[in-house]
């Protein structure tokens, strides 16, 4: 049967209803956004409350000795900015997988997977409408969140210190690619298990390697900027492929019928 | 007449265990046909192979003129599965949309046949509930509902009333009971005898292969039981018929005595061992056989030979 962009949208909007319809899901997807605004903004605003404060410049020293006293404050305002943008990454890769874990799982959980193959609905439709209503929800939640963390940073700032170039490329070049990744790896997974729950935990430690970059970052011991995120976002699109011809192998109706758990 | 559904030595496996094997029948159209089986004996892995959701490992077969396998096949089946599989969070029109849309139906023609089949099943005022707050008879009578959005031609019900409360299932019955007078193909997967006696005219008797396919009538027909109207108590003769040599099964109830046996020439050797005890026989009919002991006999068939 050949590809209906009209059956794949009608997976999208089912599922699309679905977490509407799901205030648990909804709230614990508006909280890592939450967070991940108000933090830096919090810091931002502590840098630059008492800019001449010599304790900043111990610390500004401490990744670059070359830093001058006057400049301490905004050095790190800026530095803590481009090594957030790691941390800030988490959000693309984890919000997904919160609703594509429910995927294949949640439907086999819930007895609603043989109904719905049993229908004219094909591997890729499936696979491409359950894909947008995770995308597109976690993008969108990503944007908001970047526009409310530019003005609550600057604020907090007193000066326009987003966005940057670097802030706008991570946002809409890298940070799709990222969601992407994480929905990738949520939906082969829920495809494998036959627990959502299960599905949700496995897919979640894809952010810890993330979190070692950024720890890496604030510990001074990896220097980020454009090039750098440039070399792992080359690296998530290599991973990117992959994921996309397992999913699309695995989005086989027979496979997903009779693998279960 | 093309038949709705043919298949040929249809079999499936499952890495080394065979699901089913040897399947041979037709389905008319019309016809309310049922797949009779103990569980575990591959009714529902049939089904699947029938509706395209699994491949055959072996055989071949049709559904309304498409070859299993072919995608366009699922566009002309519906198909209840045991557990109703609606979305909770959504309501029944929702649900109902949802599957629409997956067969690209006009929903303006199909709404108003939907609303019908709601109001005719007792949902018409809850069309914007969420499921979640239904019963289960609801639940699985909305499920009928959602198999019937796209008018398929031919409809699977697997164990519809499973699990349902005797009201419940009832009313689920009923439904089916009114899908086959619209004159639609069903086939009725169960072991529910009562079900299946009520609703289908013909049965393929499987257990992981197929033992039989027959009309209800043929089924009956197979076989005797005897009714023999004694003096007294019938049970204190029920040991007379052990000494026979072809051990027939019996039970009694009050004066009546009903002896199952496998031909018409048991019947003296009953009479005569009976009234060689020393029962008062006054009357001996032919009765119609249960279709229970028919079932049993074909799902036995292995014990038999094993033992």
């Amino acid at each position: 049967m050949s590809f209906s962009w009209a059956r794949a949208r009608a997976v999208f909007w089912k599922d699309f209803l679905d977490l509407r319809k799901n205030p648990g899901l909804l709230a614990s997807m508006g909280a890592l956004p939450m967070m991940l605004v108000v933090v830096p903004a919090g810091v931002v605003w502590a840098y630059a409350r008492r800019p001449d404060d010599p304790n900043l410049q111990v610390i500004a020293r401490y990744y670059d000795a070359q830093v001058s006293g006057e400049a301490a404050a905004r050095f790190l305002i800026d530095k803590v900015l481009v090594d957030w943008f790691a941390v800030y990454l988490i959000m693309p890769v984890f919000v997904p997988i919160l609703v594509s874990s429910f995927a294949i799982a949640g439907e086999k959980e819930r007895r609603t997977l043989e109904p719905l193959l049993a229908s004219p609905v094909t591997g890729l439709e499936l696979l491409i409408g359950k894909s947008l209503a995770s995308l597109v929800p976690a993008l969108t939640i990503c944007v908001m969140a970047f526009g409310l963390l530019c003005l609550a940073v600057n604020f907090a700032a007193g000066a326009a210190v987003l966005p940057t170039s670097m802030w706008t490329f991570g946002v809409f070049v890298i940070a799709p690619l990222f969601a992407f990744f994480g929905n990738g790896v949520a939906v082969v997974i829920s495809g494998r298990v036959g627990d959502s729950r299960l599905a949700q935990q496995l897919s979640g430690m894809t952010v810890l390697p993330l979190v070692g970059l950024a720890a890496g970052q604030f510990g001074g011991f990896l220097k980020a900027g454009l090039t750098y995120y440039l070399l792992i976002t080359a690296f998530v699109l290599v991973l990117d492929v992959v994921l996309l011809v397992a999913a699309t192998k695995l989005f086989d109706r027979e496979r997903l019928m009779t693998k279960w758990g | 007449m093309t038949a709705s559904v043919a298949v040929e030595n249809l079999a499936r496996r499952f890495g080394d265990r065979v699901a089913v094997e040897g399947l041979t029948f037709e389905v008319n159209p019309g016809e309310v046909f049922g797949l009779l089986g103990p569980n575990g004996a591959g009714k529902t892995t049939t089904v699947r192979m029938l509706t395209g959701l699994i491949a055959p490992s072996a055989g071949r077969g049709s559904v309304c003129g498409y070859a299993l396998g072919d995608a366009a096949l699922r566009r002309k089946v519906g198909l209840l599965t045991e557990q109703p599989g609606l979305y909770d969070r959504l309501t029944a029109r929702e649900n109902l949309t949802f599957y629409m849309r997956l067969n690209e139906v006009d929903e303006r023609a199909a709404w108003p046949r939907t609303l019908k089949y709601l109001e005719r099943f007792g949902l018409g005022g809850r069309a914007d509930e969420p499921v979640g707050t239904f019963s289960k008879g609801m639940r699985q009578k909305l499920a009928i509902v959602r198999t019937l959005v796209h008018e398929p031609n031919v409809v699977f019900l697997d164990e519809p009333t499973s699990g349902l409360d005797p009201e419940s299932a009832r009313t689920v019955r009923d439904a089916v009971a009114e899908l086959a007078a619209e004159g639609r193909t069903l086939i009725l997967c169960s072991h529910n005898l009562a079900e299946v006696e009520r609703l289908c005219t013909r049965v393929a008797v499987i257990k992981n292969r197929l033992r039989r396919v027959a009309s209800l009538t043929e089924l009956r027909k197979e076989g005797l039981a005897l009714e023999v109207k004694v003096e007294g108590e019938a049970a204190i003769w029920l040991p007379a018929l052990g000494r026979l040599r072809f051990k027939p099964e019996g039970g009694a109830e009050g004066s009546k005595l009903t002896v199952l046996l496998a031909t018409e020439a048991q019947a003296p050797d009953v009479v005569t061992e009976l009234a060689a005890a020393g029962a008062r026989i006054f009357s001996v009919t032919r009765a119609a056989r249960p279709l229970e002991e028919a079932y049993l006999e074909l799902v036995r068939e292995d014990e038999g030979a094993a033992a």
